[in-house]
Parts: C-alpha cells; sequence; structure tokens
C-alpha cells in the first residue's frame, strides 16, 4: 500500500520539550494515503506527545508539521482536523452522558458543518453501520462495555470524515474476540474511505498483523522506521522495546 | 427535535398567556409578571449549563438589558418593542465579548469571574450619572396601550424564548454544548470550534437574560444597581435547584415555587429570610434532581408498576 502517492502530512524536525525534558526530537515522519502505520515504543517514548503534536493538541517547540504541502504548524486541533487530521483519546474518547447514536453525530456535525440535518444524521448512521453499532444506536454510551465504547469513540470519529485517523491505543482492555473484530472494522474503514490509519498501539501482536509501516520511538526520538518484519528483526528495537519473544 | 413537545408548550404558553388576560389588576399579576421573569433568568442561567459551566454573569446581562431597555425608553424615547430588543442585543454584545475573553476559562475560575464582571458592572451602574447613579432610573413606563396587557405581554415573551431555548438545545448546536459539557477535547478532535460555540452559547442566554432585565425594567418602573448583584444569580441558581436542572421545565417548576414562597414569607418580617433559606435547603436535600426529578421518578415507578 506504501509509497504509491504523495505524503497527506509531514514532519520536519518536529520536537516538543517540557522544560529541560525532551519529549520528542527531532522526528522526521509521514503518513500516505491509505496506509496503516504502527507507532509504537516503551512508556514515555513520545507516542503521546507525537500524536498530540500532529492533531495540533501540543504545539511543537522545534520544527515543521505539513499536510498536502502546507506549512500548518501551530495550527489548533479543530482546524487539523477540517484538513482531515482526527484522532481518538486514550482515555475518555466519548460524551458518556449521551446516546450512541449523539456521540456519532457529534463527528458528523464536525465533518459536514453548514450542512443539512439530514445528510449529518445519513453520516452518523453510516459510520455506526461500519463499525457494526447499529444494534446499540439509542443506548447511553457510558453504560456500554468497555469493547463497545472503543467502536463508539472510532465511530465518532471515523464520522468526522478523515484523511487520517489517528487511534490512540484502541485495542487496550479488548478480549481476543472483541481484538478481532476492532482489528477487521479498520481494515474495512480503510478500504471503504481510503483513509490512512495511525495506531498507537502495545499489542505487538496486533500492530505486527495490522501495520503495512512501523515507526518505533524510543526517548523521543525515531529508533526505527519500515515493514513490520524488518522492524521485528531490528536488533536495537528488540533490544530496547520488543524482547526476544515478539522477535520471534 | 420532538415536535410534539413544541406544540405542547406553545399551547401551554397561550393558554397561560389568557389565563393571564383574564386577572384583575393588582398584585397577583405583578406576581405573575416577577415569576416570569424570574423563570427567563433562571433560563438564561441552565442555558450556560449546558457547556458545564455556572455563569454567575447571568444578573449582569439582566442589568445590561434593563439599563439598555431604560435608557432606550427614557433618554432616546425609541418605540417599545425596540427599546425592549435593544436591551437583549446590548447584552448580547457585552456577552460577545466577555465570553471571548472570559470563556477560555473552566469551573471555578470562570464562575469567580462571573461574579467579579457582576459586581463591576454593578458599581459601574452607580458611578455613571446619567444612568441614575445610586438612586438608578426611573420612569421606564411600557406604552398606553399595554397598560392592561402588560403581564400577558410579559407571559407571552416568556413563553416564546422558552421555547425558542427549548428548540436551541434539542438543535444540533444545543447538542453540540452538551457535548462540550461531557467532553470538550472529543469534541475540539471533529473540527468544532469549540471557544466559539462555548461564545455562541453565552450569547444565546445572555439575549434571554436582556430581555428578562428588559421586560423587568417595564414591569417595576424603576431600576436600581442594587437589583442586579450576584444575589440575582444565586437566586436563579437556586430557582434551578430546587426546579431541576436535568429538565428545561426545571427553571419554571423553581421559579413558580420560591417566588411564591417569597411572597408569602414577606409578611413574616425579620423571619423571611430564616424561612426562604429553610425551603432552599429542603427542597435540595429532599429533592436532589429537584422537582421535575421527582416528578419524572414517581412516573418511571408508576410505569413499572403497571408494567408488573
Amino acid at each position: 500500500m506504501t509509497g504509491r502517492t504523495d505524503p497527506i502530512l509531514r514532519t520536519d524536525k518536529i520536537g516538543r520539550r517540557y522544560g529541560g525534558l525532551v519529549a520528542v526530537a527531532d522526528l522526521d515522519m509521514e503518513i500516505r494515503p491509505g496506509e496503516i502505520l504502527g507507532l509504537i515504543g516503551p512508556n514515555g517514548a513520545g507516542k503521546s506527545t507525537t500524536f498530540n503534536l500532529i492533531s495540533g493538541f501540543v504545539k511543537p517547540s522545534q520544527g515543521r508539521l505539513f499536510m498536502d504541502g502546507v506549512d500548518v504548524t501551530g495550527e489548533a486541533p479543530h482546524r487539523m482536523c477540517r484538513r482531515g487530521m482526527v484522532r481518538t483519546f486514550q482515555h475518555g474518547s466519548l460524551m458518556p452522558s449521551m446516546t450512541v447514536r449523539e456521540n456519532i453525530l457529534i463527528g458528523a456535525i464536525g465533518a459536514l458543518r453548514g450542512k443539512v440535518r439530514s445528510q449529518r444524521a445519513a453520516r452518523a448512521e453510516h459510520a455506526a453501520h461500519a463499525l457494526g453499532l447499529t444494534h446499540c444506536l439509542d443506548e447511553i454510551s457510558g453504560n456500554l462495555p468497555h469493547g463497545l465504547q472503543r467502536l463508539v469513540s472510532i465511530a465518532i470519529a471515523y464520522a468526522a470524515q478523515p484523511r487520517i485517523l489517528c487511534l490512540d491505543e484502541p485495542l487496550t482492555g479488548l478480549n481476543q474476540t472483541e481484538l478481532a473484530n476492532v482489528l477487521d472494522v479498520l481494515r474495512h474503514i480503510r478500504d471503504e474511505s481510503g483513509c490512512a490509519i495511525l495506531l498507537v498501539e502495545h499489542n505487538m501482536k496486533a500492530v505486527m498483523q495490522i501495520c503495512e509501516r512501523i515507526i518505533v520511538l524510543h526517548h523521543g526520538q525515531m529508533l526505527a522506521s519500515g515493514a513490520p518484519l524488518d522492524i521485528r528483526t531490528n536488533e536495537q528495537v528488540i533490544a530496547a522495546y520488543l524482547g526476544k519473544r515478539h522477535a520471534q | 427535535m420532538d415536535k410534539r413537545v413544541l406544540y405542547s408548550g406553545a399551547g401551554a404558553v397561550a393558554l397561560l398567556c389568557v389565563a393571564t388576560a383574564a386577572m384583575t389588576a393588582g398584585y397577583g399579576t405583578n406576581l405573575v409578571c416577577w415569576i416570569a421573569i424570574a423563570v427567563l433568568t433562571a433560563a438564561s442561567l441552565r442555558f450556560v449549563m449546558l457547556i458545564g459551566e455556572l455563569n454567575f454573569a447571568t444578573a449582569a446581562f439582566v442589568g445590561l438589558g434593563a439599563y439598555g431597555a431604560g435608557v432606550a425608553t427614557t433618554v432616546m424615547d425609541w418605540p417599545f418593542l425596540l427599546c425592549l430588543l435593544f436591551g437583549g442585543m446590548v447584552a448580547v454584545v457585552v456577552g460577545l465579548v466577555f465570553g471571548y475573553v472570559t470563556l477560555r476559562t473552566k469551573g471555578p475560575y470562570f464562575l469567580l469571574i462571573g461574579f467579579a464582571f457582576t459586581e463591576v458592572v454593578r458599581l459601574i451602574y452607580t458611578k455613571v450619572h446619567w444612568l441614575g447613579g445610586n438612586s438608578g432610573m426611573v420612569g421606564i413606563f411600557p406604552p398606553r396601550y399595554l397598560d392592561a396587557w402588560l403581564p400577558t405581554f410579559v407571559v407571552a415573551v416568556v413563553g416564546v424564548l422558552l421555547l425558542a431555548l427549548y428548540a436551541i438545545e434539542k438543535s444540533h448546536f444545543g447538542k453540540t454544548c452538551i457535548a462540550i459539557r461531557d467532553n470538550d477535547a472529543v469534541v475540539q478532535s471533529v473540527g468544532i470550534n469549540v471557544h466559539m460555540t462555548k461564545v455562541a452559547c453565552l450569547c444565546v442566554a445572555a439575549f434571554a437574560a436582556g430581555i428578562a432585565g428588559g421586560l423587568s425594567a417595564y414591569v417595576n418602573n424603576v431600576i436600581s444597581p442594587g437589583d442586579f448583584g450576584f444575589l440575582l444569580s444565586t437566586f436563579a441558581l437556586a430557582y434551578l435547584k430546587v426546579g431541576g436542572e436535568d429538565n428545561p421545565l426545571g427553571p419554571v417548576a423553581g421559579a413558580v415555587l420560591l417566588v411564591l414562597l417569597a411572597s408569602v414569607a414577606m409578611g413574616m418580617g425579620a423571619g423571611e429570610h430564616v424561612f426562604y433559606g429553610m425551603a432552599i435547603v429542603l427542597s435540595v436535600l429532599l429533592m436532589p434532581k429537584g422537582i421535575t426529578g421527582l416528578i419524572q421518578r414517581g412516573w418511571e415507578m408508576r410505569r413499572k408498576r403497571s408494567a408488573a
């Protein structure tokens, strides 16, 4: 899937410091249309900061961010979303007091500003269908089991018509059946919409299974980048993060 | 939006207007006006709660509406409806600037800013001579043709604005406001400008509060800075807590009960405040979800019993 067109997003030596702490430094990465890209690394490696940097939630203290060749460094999150960069959050990625239908509708409202109600409702319906949530649309989202809540958070983001869908640990706490279902859903979303998916995840088996390219972060810097097989056999990555078990 | 609710509401407002029109002018009609104005003030406070903020500047917006309508009537001699609208628009314009600057803060910070803003605006009235200074403005009369119909007019305006607030709450804009209250980061991440949505929400509430202020100016014919201190916001919060903040009818239930209680307590001399305070404390303790919450719970229990 990779290398077929120009990247949608590109970072040029982007970085972020918090006082004396360097969270991310000199990171050069790009996301191409339709690819499923994994972002992995040990805790504190800078994955969440990278997510926040490229989605506009944190302003970089160095470097530039480009979308479609346009410099978008420092743009607000809602403006980044309007350019197609939509993200979910590791914790609390939905509106717990609202129904599933209303939750997904918020994503559609964001994407279809100035459009009529019926178009937004149709977009929300489509996203719910794609995520297999049509059976629980009138349930209060905060009352749903964890696995369904994860799907709702992805559905909200998908309803916002992403070109890059950034998912922050969407597989955490899922059982094997739910995990397999979410992976199927992600492939379906990518195939249906052609959007790129950036996945931050600690479940290495799933990452190796679904991602076409993986970036490994360590101490805020890129340690390696490449196809899953290359990453799995990279000595530095094995030493810093994967360990011998995942390398086999 | 449930159109049946909207039509039923419009029917109820029409009935109330007819009932008010049938009343003989006197203390009773004044009480109706005060209740209606209290309802609108509480509804304004509740509307900002949709974004999860407690807007103690509500009293300032009521005051701006009252002084705006007062100046337009006594100084500029504009037509009545234009004066009323002008009061609402003054509140909106000030609300726009106030909201744009302050709504980047949240929770207790926004509450304290609202409180301080109310007191500053009140102090400004006392220092401006052409606004009447400490004594306030007098002679804010409605037109002669409204003399007998003013209570009906007040009920109609408040009713229409309540229905409009309900319709906005049920619109996509209203849902976005509630989503901001629940999780503003997610709302921002799907391309919605959270800050400007909050500002728009505050402006809608400010308009309602401004109209409430304008109506109070015409009902009382005189306004003074002391009428628009932070206590007004505190009372509006009490109406909301007693009535039930989760339900659009909460401000109505709370304001009707507490304004009626206040009118009863007025005859108690020094015991008035104790009686009124006790009523609020008891209501909040015994009905944590307010009157509307209690009714809703009773309704659900009855439905479950009949289903079993």
